[in-house]
């Protein structure tokens, strides 16, 4: 939970530590606004609204492309009220893996839509991928937090994503309080998550043949999360968070576009049947993040993540950002280095071999519940610049970052698989530029 | 310095675990440093919302500094 | 600001060599001499940092000082009773001003500026009414405005005066300009307060401190390698009345001098700020000055 702890007012004892620190934080202040401007300040100023936009590129190799622009307004009133928009466009195309193995010989697909010319063939030794994969999505989302008292205080939000075959409404509250000095805030949070599924062709009855093409018409699926964080003001430059959170999900979790491939003994491929999973899904996580400012230059922000849930997946997440300010506090770079991994869910399985019968019951071959780990290497530059208006500035950014998978679990394969790859792994680069103002 | 630092940090935890919360902390007129923009826990909802997007639609993962689920059909 | 009634402040600069290898840059600012010293042999170098210096001198005086009409000071002033929002400079100032309120439990006050309309130091016997002190006493106290910075209430009546701490914040400025520019040993000195980054070569800064109403000329003479020195005291402001003597600091609770407060306290800090403040509360502290400076545990001067 995202919440700053604010100042109240002091009661008088020993001076002296007082006296330096409070010169300090004066001179600190006084640095920061090294040109202070003489003017007086706009009194309007507060009731502007700031806005952060951002225009991302996303580029997986040989496959999707995806342009975001993202915009988030935010404002804070006099009584300490705050309001925030954000609105995210997506538009992606290109391929998508569909879930079948890599095979020796030539593979055709039905479209999901059912229409002949969307159907697509295969090569040999390639990874079978919908070429016809393209999707726009549009999400905006609000929140509104309202102080009650001088330690309490309320957040409603809610986000609501349109894309043509899929439909969100997520609604949040939570509240927080702040004590000892509003050094250490405890906050509490539920979510509510409603999803709507109209998979072009229909939602595919899980597990059943792809060439009888079983579907249905929309699905839904819902689901609830509760968030409990404490945020603690460890010392002057270390700041702590760590939340534990709980989410579970119900209803149609399938990827309605995913299938698996079945294959007899010898390695060929018999046919599909659409991925099953279990109807539900129950989350666990712990997050801790500390952010420490080492010097008037460099400071630090590093977060680590545990999860776990009902399906076997477990992961572990390092991410660490690097900010270094240069000289004239107008400028910063921020490197960031994230290390991922997961184990595979339960069920996951890259391919059906058509002796056995899986004895879950269950069965997917989608990549992103199998074992892999990812790193992420990043970099963002960001330059101040003066405001329009009556702001006192602006931020230039340009960020990037390069993103690969590399699968670290494999399943005993017929010798006839040998030699093709089944687990590609991905690599991706994302390219960003930012504006705030 | 950066021993420095290290051991900074274990006296500070060791002074977490010795005294609980109410001993942590800083004075008002001590948050300078606290109350850098990049100090700030969600500094930058933007590229954090991207990213999480991104990680979302192609890992099991979600949430975790905030609620899961990303109301998106990508996984 | 200390300063006089002129709304132009006096920019002229000038060069002065002190030694082999140390030039001093003179200016006037907040009426009080200052300067800006050296070690350096190139009288083009030094004028350059010395500007630099002056003009951050100047920007603070203009922006703060209670005589100017186009200061921030008097803007808040012509906007009591309204709710404002300063810039963060003021801000920072007003934060700083409100810790040292709290923290000296109310003897630190940047709204005691009224209790000059009834107190005119000027050596004279004119003792004011107490009917006119008790009038004014509403009128101070920072806990009576509204301040949740950036955004400022000041009520009908009341005024705020950084001159307590004005000064020394322009030489920790000034210093923090010339600091990112130079290593070389310099001192910056804003009439008495001052701050240096290191010794000169040939051994550390002397500092003369002016010994208040004995002779002008004899200095106290300080050593100094680096850090900050502020003085405060009373020297040249007082009433004299049935041979008591009422010096210039005021207990801004009860709008009266303090008793007994030393004639100068000079206090040798980190920071020009942090030194002053010590200076300024050591006198408010009055006959408990010294008691108050060794609880502070720092290095003073102090004379009555």
């Amino acid at each position: 939970m995202q919440l700053k702890p604010k100042a109240p007012r002091p009661t008088p004892a020993n001076a002296r530590r007082r006296l330096i620190a409070a010169s300090c934080a004066l001179l600190g202040a006084a640095a920061r606004s090294q040109q202070a401007n003489v003017a007086p300040a706009d009194s309007g100023l507060l009731e502007d609204w700031s806005v952060d936009s951002a225009l991302a590129y996303y580029h997986e190799d040989g496959r999707i492309l995806a342009i975001e622009p993202v915009v988030n307004l935010a404002k804070v009133f006099a009584d300490g009220q705050s309001l925030n928009f954000n609105g995210t466009f997506d538009s992606l195309s290109g391929s998508s893996p569909n879930g079948a193995l890599t095979s020796h010989t030539a593979q055709t697909f039905a479209s999901p839509s059912g229409k002949a010319k969307h159907a697509y063939t295969t090569a040999p030794g390639q990874l079978p991928v919908d070429p016809n994969y393209q999707d726009t999505r549009i999400a905006v989302g609000g929140n509104w937090t309202l102080p009650f008292t001088r330690v309490d205080q309320l957040s409603v939000g809610a986000k609501v994503s349109d894309e043509h075959d899929f439909f969100s409404v997520t609604v949040n509250a939570s509240i927080a309080h702040d004590f000892n000095e509003k050094n250490t805030t405890l906050s509490f949070g539920i979510s509510n998550e409603f999803d709507s599924l109209s998979p072009i062709g229909g939602a595919p009855v899980p597990g059943s043949d792809y060439a009888l093409s079983q579907k249905n018409a929309g699905k839904t699926k819902d689901g609830v999360g509760a968030l409990i964080g404490v945020t603690q003001v460890m010392t002057r430059n270390w700041l702590t968070e760590f939340n534990v959170s709980v989410d579970r999900f119900k209803g149609y979790l399938n990827d309605p576009y995913k299938i698996t491939s079945i294959i007899d003994s010898a390695g060929n491929t018999t046919g599909y049947e659409f991925e099953s999973r279990p109807d539900q899904r129950t989350r666990k996580s712990a997050y801790w993040e500390n952010r420490v400012g080492w010097n008037q230059q460099l400071s630090t922000a590093l977060s680590l993540r545990y999860m776990t849930d009902d399906w076997g997946v477990r992961s572990d997440t390092a991410q660490l950002h690097l900010r270094w300010t240069l000289s004239n506090r107008d400028r910063y770079i921020e490197p960031t280095l994230r290390w991922y991994r997961q184990t595979a869910a339960d069920f996951y399985t890259p391919f059906i071999l058509s002796a056995t019968v899986p004895t879950t019951g269950f069965e997917s071959s989608d990549s992103r519940l199998g074992a892999f780990h990812a790193l992420t290497y990043g970099l963002k530059y960001a330059q101040k610049l003066p405001g329009l208006g009556s702001r006192a500035e602006s931020e230039f950014s340009v960020r990037a970052e390069y993103y690969q998978q590399t699968f670290n679990e494999r399943i005993a394969t017929p010798a006839a698989l040998q030699g093709l790859d089944l687990y590609p792994g991905l690599k991706a680069i994302l390219v960003q530029v930012g504006w705030r103002f | 310095m950066k021993s420095k630092h290290l051991s900074f940090l274990f006296l500070v935890c060791s002074a977490a675990i010795a005294s609980g919360c109410t001993s942590l902390g800083v004075k008002p007129w001590q948050r300078d440093v606290l109350a850098r923009e990049e100090m700030q826990l969600g500094a930058d909802p933007v590229d954090a919302a991207i990213d999480d997007h991104m990680y979302f639609s192609k890992e099991a993962s979600s949430g975790g500094r905030s609620f899961a689920g990303g109301g998106c059909g990508c996984n | 600001m200390a300063g006089k009634a002129s709304n132009a402040p006096d920019e002229a600069l000038r060069v002065e060599v002190r030694g082999e290898n140390l030039l001093a840059v003179c200016f006037t600012a907040m009426a009080s001499p200052c300067e800006t010293l050296l070690s350096s042999t190139v009288d083009a170098a030094a004028l350059e940092l010395g500007t630099l210096v002056a003009q951050e001198a100047w920007r603070v005086e203009k922006k703060f000082s209670r005589y100017r009409n186009d200061s921030v000071t008097a803007w808040i002033h012509e906007n009591r009773g309204t709710r404002i929002e300063v810039d963060e400079e003021t801000a920072s100032l007003i934060d700083f001003a409100s810790q040292c309120f709290d923290l000296s439990d109310g003897l630190f006050d940047i709204t005691s500026g009224v209790l000059r309309y009834a107190w005119k130091f000027d050596g004279s016997d004119r003792i004011p009414e107490a009917a006119a002190i008790r009038h004014l006493l509403p009128l101070v106290g920072f806990e009576k405005l509204e301040w949740q910075s950036p955004r400022l209430l000041l009520p009908a009546g009341m005024e705020l005066d950084f001159g307590g701490i004005g000064k020394e914040y322009a030489v920790d400025r000034a210093y923090d300009l010339l600091a990112a520019r130079r290593s070389a040993p310099f001192l910056v000195n804003f009439g008495g307060d001052l701050r240096a980054n290191r010794s000169p070569s040939h051994g550390p800064w002397q500092v003369g401190i002016e010994r208040p109403d004995t002779d002008r000329t004899a200095k106290m003479i300080l050593d100094l390698e680096h850090g900050a020195l502020a003085t405060s005291g009373d020297s040249r402001r007082y009433l004299l009345k049935d041979g008591v003597r009422y010096g210039h600091i005021l207990d801004p609770r009860t709008g009266w001098p303090v008793w007994h407060a030393p004639r100068s306290v000079t206090v040798a800090a980190s920071s020009c700020t942090e030194a002053g403040l010590l200076s300024t509360l050591a006198l408010l502290h009055g006959a408990r000055a010294r008691e108050y400076l060794e609880e502070q545990g720092v290095r003073y001067w102090l004379l009555q």
